[in-house]
């Protein structure tokens, strides 16, 4: 029995004994994660990087969309029948416009939560009025409900005991805006799965990453510390895990790019892109560290060769016959990769394997290519 | 049915208005309106418009809540509506207008009253003392 128990310890896994009954052994399987958050609370502030417009069109195109997982079945909540596929014939006009409305629709499920710095306390003193003392033991709470103001900008202030008039700290403010404007699906409490740490830790062993980032969203303001700490703590073990799938093709991709490339810890991504021999994507990455930090080794030749890919659909994988255009700027790609590896890769070793990889790769591509070309005799 | 916030009482334009908490909880539960109503009219009557509302008791959290629709309520002012005392009082509280002589009175009472409890508690404790020695 105490080998069994020493061994339930070692795995970390938390033990209830029950008092009335000790035979009784309950055992819930979760794992302490012990990550710190990592928040934007520094000097500089990420919002004018962020929303600036090389970085948002590099972080879209990391996202990868597939509009396959875009559009992908969600729950039937709200709806009483789910409503039956219409297959159309189409003219190729008629296809396009189909196309370009499918388009602008995954571009709005796709719009990325802002990445801004955590927010200043408000402490606001109106007027001090000591003879009020004992009025009241309560505090009164006065909210201005007219109409078309937004929830940000509303006047909110309390009076305290003590006769002080002063405007409402954030979450108070919070609160009230919820009371009086309820967000549809935002909770007066704090939703368990985020003050209880351990079913938000089960939450992150599960993978459930999409629904935790997306609740998170709905949750918080994204200037407020608890969002920061938990979309943190989510990019990190995504990032120690290496389950950046999971994100792609969803909107919480390009915030996760941002922030480990933020903190200069884009490594794990840079090998798993080289891995999946995507080195366009890795370009791009170079290229969004060199926006962000600037101390890239020749980071300028990256953000050039960013604009060349960016027009050029997305590769998930090599195509059978490689255009001569291609080759070259998969050459390209290469050496500004080799380049970042030799300079600023944390990574070296386990980096430059895989680039090797690709490489030998790549050349059976490129004769297998040019083999066909001279058999049909188009070279 | 609750009536629509801009209410369904006649009016008439140049009929004194009125701007008065109008009860709205049930047995021992009071929630107030705050209303603009004609000044000659039962609170259980139509209002003209509800202009934010007032929750006596306080909440989980020692507050008491107000609302307070200010862009309508600087309208009705402005047509000349009365303003009870009660509504008065919350407006200068709220820093809309100044304070109310009658806070200032009840909380001077307030205090008053708990000196009173105070001085009378170590009356008694001092009573106490002699009696046991």
């Amino acid at each position: 029995m105490t080998i069994f128990l020493s061994k339930l310890v070692q795995n970390n896994i938390k033990v209830f004994l029950v008092r009335n009954s000790d035979t009784q052994l309950f055992t819930v399987s979760y794992r302490n994660i012990s990550i710190l958050p990592n928040i934007y609370d520094g000097k500089e502030d990420p919002a004018p990087k962020f929303f600036s417009r090389n970085v948002q069109v590099l972080l879209k195109r990391l996202t990868r969309p597939d509009f396959a997982k875009v559009f992908r079945k969600r729950t039937s909540s709200g709806r009483d029948v789910l409503p039956t596929p219409i297959y159309k014939f189409l003219t190729n006009e008629a296809l396009e416009a189909e196309l370009a409305k499918a388009n602008k629709k995954a571009d709005r499920l796709l719009q990325m939560p802002p990445v801004v710095k955590i927010q200043q306390p408000i402490n606001e003193i109106l007027s001090e009025d000591p003879a009020l003392i004992g009025y009241d033991t309560a505090k009164y709470l006065f909210t201005d409900i007219t109409f078309g103001i937004a929830n940000e900008h509303r006047l909110i202030v309390e009076r305290d005991p003590d006769g002080t008039l002063r405007s409402c700290d954030h979450d108070v403010r919070k609160r009230l805006n919820q009371t009086y404007f309820p967000l549809n699906g935002r909770k007066l409490r704090e939703p368990v799965m985020f003050t209880d740490e351990e079913r938000f830790n089960t939450l992150l062993e599960q993978q459930e990453y999409e629904f935790v980032l997306d609740r998170a969203c709905l949750q918080y303001e994204p200037d407020e510390l608890t969002y920061q700490k938990i979309t943190s703590i989510t990019y990190q073990h995504i990032d120690m895990n290496k389950n950046f799938e999971k994100l792609r093709s969803t909107r919480h991709f390009g915030p996760m790019a941002f922030y480990i490339t933020w903190h200069q810890n884009m490594d794990n991504l840079m090998l798993e892109l080289l891995q999946s021999s995507a080195v366009r994507e890795a370009v791009l990455l170079t290229a969004l560290r060199h926006e962000i930090h600037g101390d890239v080794a020749e980071g300028d030749n990256a953000k050039i060769l960013a604009h060349e890919i960016l027009p050029t659909p997305i590769q998930l994988t090599k195509p059978d016959r490689l255009t001569e255009e291609d080759i070259q700027l998969d050459n390209k790609c290469v050496s500004c990769i080799e380049k970042y590896i030799v300079s600023n890769s944390m990574m070296k070793s386990q980096q430059e394997l895989a680039l090797q990889g690709f490489r030998e790769y790549y050349q059976q591509l490129i004769e297998l290519s040019r083999g066909l070309k001279k058999a049909h005799g188009t070279a | 049915m609750l009536p629509p916030a801009s209410g369904t009482g006649k009016y008439f334009a140049k009929a004194a208005k009125s701007i008065r908490l109008i009860r709205q909880g049930c047995t021992n539960r009071p929630f107030f309106h705050i209303s603009v109503t004609q000044r000659r009219r039962l609170n259980s009557q139509p209002v003209i418009e509800q202009l934010g509302s007032y929750d006596p008791m306080p909440n989980i959290n020692n507050e008491k809540l107000v609302a307070l629709n200010l862009e309508r309520i600087k309208y009705w002012l402005g047509k000349g509506a009365h303003v009870t005392p009660p509504v008065a009082e919350i407006l200068g509280l709220s820093g809309f207008f100044p304070i109310h002589p009658r806070s200032y009175m009840t909380a001077w009472r307030n205090r008053k009253t708990e000196q009173e409890n105070i001085a009378k508690q170590i009356e008694a404790e001092k009573a106490k003392e002699s009696t046991a020695a």
